[in-house]
């Protein structure tokens, strides 16, 4: 085109010239030999405001050629495609430059130029790629908008609705169960409908947010704010740091939320010794990871440990009780009323498809039984995964998974020592779980429980059972958006001194779905 | 002492050149078939998903984070297909050479048209990917300009072997025009037939050489086969006499199996990655070997 321009520019200037020149000599052109000076005149002004009209249109050419190429970002040193006309159309036809067999190239699906050369087939496709790519490494890494604008993503927002039909021998299953998103009643239980809410809050932070409605046995809605909290983005030398509230990454099941459960209900350990509602609260947590060949982190977190998602520290109880003793509910008076949670944890491949991750961690502060009693929680956690090399969907796979933990917990006489006595509580527990998804969307499991509370001569309460359990469920999961779960629990509850011992078989049929941006799977 | 610090320097210099390779990972095997074309002998390639295993779902496994943590570029599809397990892995790497702007990270798909750009996304369509059809590399024109990519990402980091990477992708550029005029020619007999496949991965295969592959064996994205929807598919392969069934490494074949003998068609296997099937370590010699089999089974 701008070619073209030039040529019939080049010609009409030649033809001015040559006008001028056959002035004054009797042109054949000119067949009257008087041609009068106004005719000439007339000529010459024709041709000035051709001249005008071909310079104006090439500037618009050009202003035009400009424009196309900031919208493709394209620097003008970049290969010329050879039919910029057929290159911009958006069929997908393939560009046929020679008597083409076969096209190597296409524009259609290719934005970025490339040679075109007189091969039989194709080698290039302008209908294929969208923008030009540059030499420096820029364009590259702007912010794709394959779609076509309107591509805001300011967050992402979730609905995660958890609901589980319940049928036990027991008629008080809300103390049977021990945790908070558990079926707490017979027949139908919406413990947990969480608003999940994240995404990039500047080039330096993200942030998170999970709201948890749930219906009590009367049908009454209670809400929680389960997690809000912002992290780093862009910290060097590994490391992140986290500030609000949020769960405390105390072992594998702590720090996850019901719906990433493999069971319907939470183990007896993390309910009795972490708490129902699982460790979490206001704080701030730094994580490392290590630099060492193999998949190792540090995560240290400090949090206020107080109310009821610190169970075992600074707790004020049920009603002011907390093993029948009188809480006292205890401002921080020093560093060490805070809770203090450090947890390491490694991770190797045993095998292409193997892999095993060990972890350990601790829960350290006080507890509102005494002016100035502690709690020590340490944990031990192991998580064994096969998946199959040739995995659909992510299935088949095994999965076992096993957490132990050991709390000592100072009990003094609360309340002004109204309790008869102070008692140190050494409890342990634990469970092992193995999933097998045997099938694309299916999964089997089993789980054994088990958790032992000191002894007290002083206390009936149930929270301080020593009990067993063993659970089986199968899982279908017709997409990663929903789930059907049956489960059967059979429970072992065992005598203490105010407590006989007998059994308890439970059948659990959980169902679940998700709306909105489906966050992606942890290991 | 000067002797001393000479020769700490030049063990300093020499682990310097030792660790100079770029530490590149790509996320999927096609992608790193290309980057290790590209990058020769002076990169370390590691690619996290197998050639086997559904792309879609890949376990974000620990030792990723320690991979991505050290790399220097970074090759993801940037259209989704990795959404399930990529993200975890880039927040617990924590490196911001890798980000999303940075000269190490190349998101293959800038600059491909993606096909298949839904207008309306809804889950109750299945497995959607809002941006388009992610399966690009398919496409042999498609993976030169990915190629490009990567060279025009290696030459920003490593500005020192920049002749290098550049010839390196011309000699990848020439092998795959001169392989394209094979392939189309291998698959010209067979334009505008119709194919079934699996799953919806070869739009842009189909594409290239003129074949139709409309089908699929999964009544949605990312939905199991149904027997009812099966006999629809038998029912669609009798009318439009379909030869071939295309089954990736990770599919269940027994149902493709079924569809065959009902139909007379033929199963062929077929892989997104180069190494997915045997004797397919690059990404030509992929392409070398899907042609050959399909063209087989539909002679």
């Amino acid at each position: 085109m701008k070619k073209f321009i030039f040529v019939v520019l080049a010609s009409g200037a030649l033809a001015i010239d040559g006008a001028k020149g056959a002035e004054p000599a009797a042109s054949p052109a000119a067949p009257s030999p008087a041609a009068s000076a106004a005719e000439v005149e007339a000529l010459r002004q024709q041709v000035q405001s051709l001249t005008e009209l071909v310079q104006t249109l090439q500037k618009q050419v050009k202003e035009q050629q400009a424009a196309s190429e900031k919208n493709n970002s394209n620097p003008p040193a970049l290969p010329q495609n050879p039919e910029p006309e057929t290159a911009a159309g958006p069929s997908p036809s393939p560009a046929a430059s020679a008597p083409p067999l076969f096209p190597t190239t296409d524009n259609a699906v290719v934005t970025s130029a490339v040679n075109a050369n007189g091969t039989l087939f194709p080698t290039t496709d302008a209908s294929v790629t969208t923008v030009s790519s540059s030499e420096t490494g820029s364009s590259l890494t702007q912010p794709i908008t394959l779609t076509g604008g309107g591509n805001k993503n300011y967050m992402n927002i979730s609905f995660d609705g958890l609901f589980a039909l319940a049928a036990s021998s027991e008629r008080h299953l809300d103390r049977l169960e021990v945790g908070d998103h558990d079926p707490q009643q017979r027949g139908f239980n919406a413990r947990n409908a969480e608003i999940a809410i994240d995404g990039a809050v500047d080039p330096y932070f993200e942030g998170f947010a999970n709201i948890v409605l749930k219906l009590d046995n009367n049908n009454a809605t209670q809400i929680e704010l389960e997690e809000a909290f912002l992290q780093t983005t862009s910290l060097p030398y590994g490391l992140q740091v986290k500030g609000g509230q949020f769960f405390d990454a105390f072992g594998r099941i702590n720090p996850t939320h019901p719906h990433t459960w493999e069971f319907a209900d939470s183990p007896l350990v993390n309910g009795r010794l972490l708490g129902p509602d699982g460790l979490r609260g206001v704080g701030a947590q730094i994580a490392w990871t290590v630099p060492v060949p193999w998949y190792s982190q540090v995560i240290f977190a400090v949090q206020n440990g107080r109310g009821g998602t610190a169970y075992s520290f600074r707790n004020p109880g049920d009603g002011g009780l907390f093993y029948s003793r009188m809480t006292i509910d205890r401002e921080a008076s020093a560093l060490r009323d805070l809770v203090f949670v450090p947890r390491v944890e490694n991770s190797f491949n045993l095998s292409d498809t193997q892999t095993v991750l060990v972890g350990a961690s601790g829960a350290f502060g006080s507890n509102d039984t005494g002016p100035n009693t502690h709690t020590q929680i340490y944990g031990a956690d192991l998580l064994y995964k096969w998946k199959s090399p040739r995995a659909e969907g992510g299935f088949p796979f095994v999965k076992w998974q096993t957490e132990a933990m050991y709390r000592r917990f100072e009990a003094g006489r609360g309340l002004d020592d109204a309790f008869p006595v102070a008692e140190t509580f050494r409890d342990w527990g634990m469970y092992s779980q193995v999933l097998w998804g045997f099938k694309k969307g299916w999964v089997a499991g089993v789980r054994g429980d088990y958790l032992h509370m000191a002894p007290s001569l002083f206390t009936d309460d149930d929270m301080r059972q020593t009990r067993s359990r063993i659970s089986v469920n199968l899982t279908w999961y017709p997409t990663e958006f929903s789930k059907l779960r049956l489960q059967y629990n059979h429970d072992f509850l065992e005598e203490n001194a105010f407590l006989a011992s007998r059994d308890v078989d439970s059948v659990f049929f959980q169902f679940e779905f998700i709306l909105g941006a489906h966050g992606a799977h942890k290991f | 002492m000067k002797k001393i610090l000479l020769i700490l320097s030049v063990i300093c210099a020499s682990a310097f050149a030792a660790q100079a390779k770029l530490n590149v990972v790509a996320t999927l095997p096609d992608f790193g078939s290309i980057a290790k074309e590209i990058g020769g002998d002076k990169v370390e390639v590691t690619v996290l998903a197998k050639p086997t295993e559904d792309p879609h779902f890949v376990d974000a496994r620990p030792s990723f984070v320690v991979q991505l943590r050290t790399a220097d570029v970074l090759i993801d599809g940037g259209a989704e297909l990795e959404l399930g397990w990529l993200p975890p892995l880039l927040q617990n790497a924590r490196n911001p050479k890798i980000e999303i702007g940075k000269p190490g990270r190349v998101q293959a798909s800038q600059g491909i048209r993606l096909m298949n750009v839904p207008t309306n996304v809804t889950r109750a369509a299945g497995d959607v990917h809002a941006l388009g059809n992610p399966h690009f590399m398919a496409d042999p024109i498609i993976a030169k300009a990915v190629a490009q990519h990567i060279a025009q990402s290696y030459s920003a980091i490593d500005a020192a072997n920049a002749a290098a990477y550049d010839a390196n992708y011309k000699k990848l550029e020439a092998t795959i025009n001169a392989k394209l005029q094979e392939w189309g020619t291998a698959l010209l007999p067979f334009k505008g037939q119709t194919i079934v496949a699996y799953h919806d991965s070869w739009p842009y295969f189909g594409h290239r050489f003129g074949l139709n592959i409309d089908i699929f064996l999964e009544p949605k994205p990312g939905i199991p086969p149904s027997p009812s929807h099966l006999v629809e598919v038998i029912a669609q392969m009798k009318a439009k006499n379909v030869k071939a069934i295309i089954v990736e490494p990770y599919h269940d074949r027994k149902i493709a199996e079924k569809a065959a003998s009902a139909t007379g068609a033929k199963v062929v296997d077929f892989s997104q990655f180069p190494g997915g099937l045997p004797g397919t370590e690059t990404y030509v010699k992929l392409i070398d070997k899907l042609v050959a089999s399909l063209a087989a089974a539909l002679k």
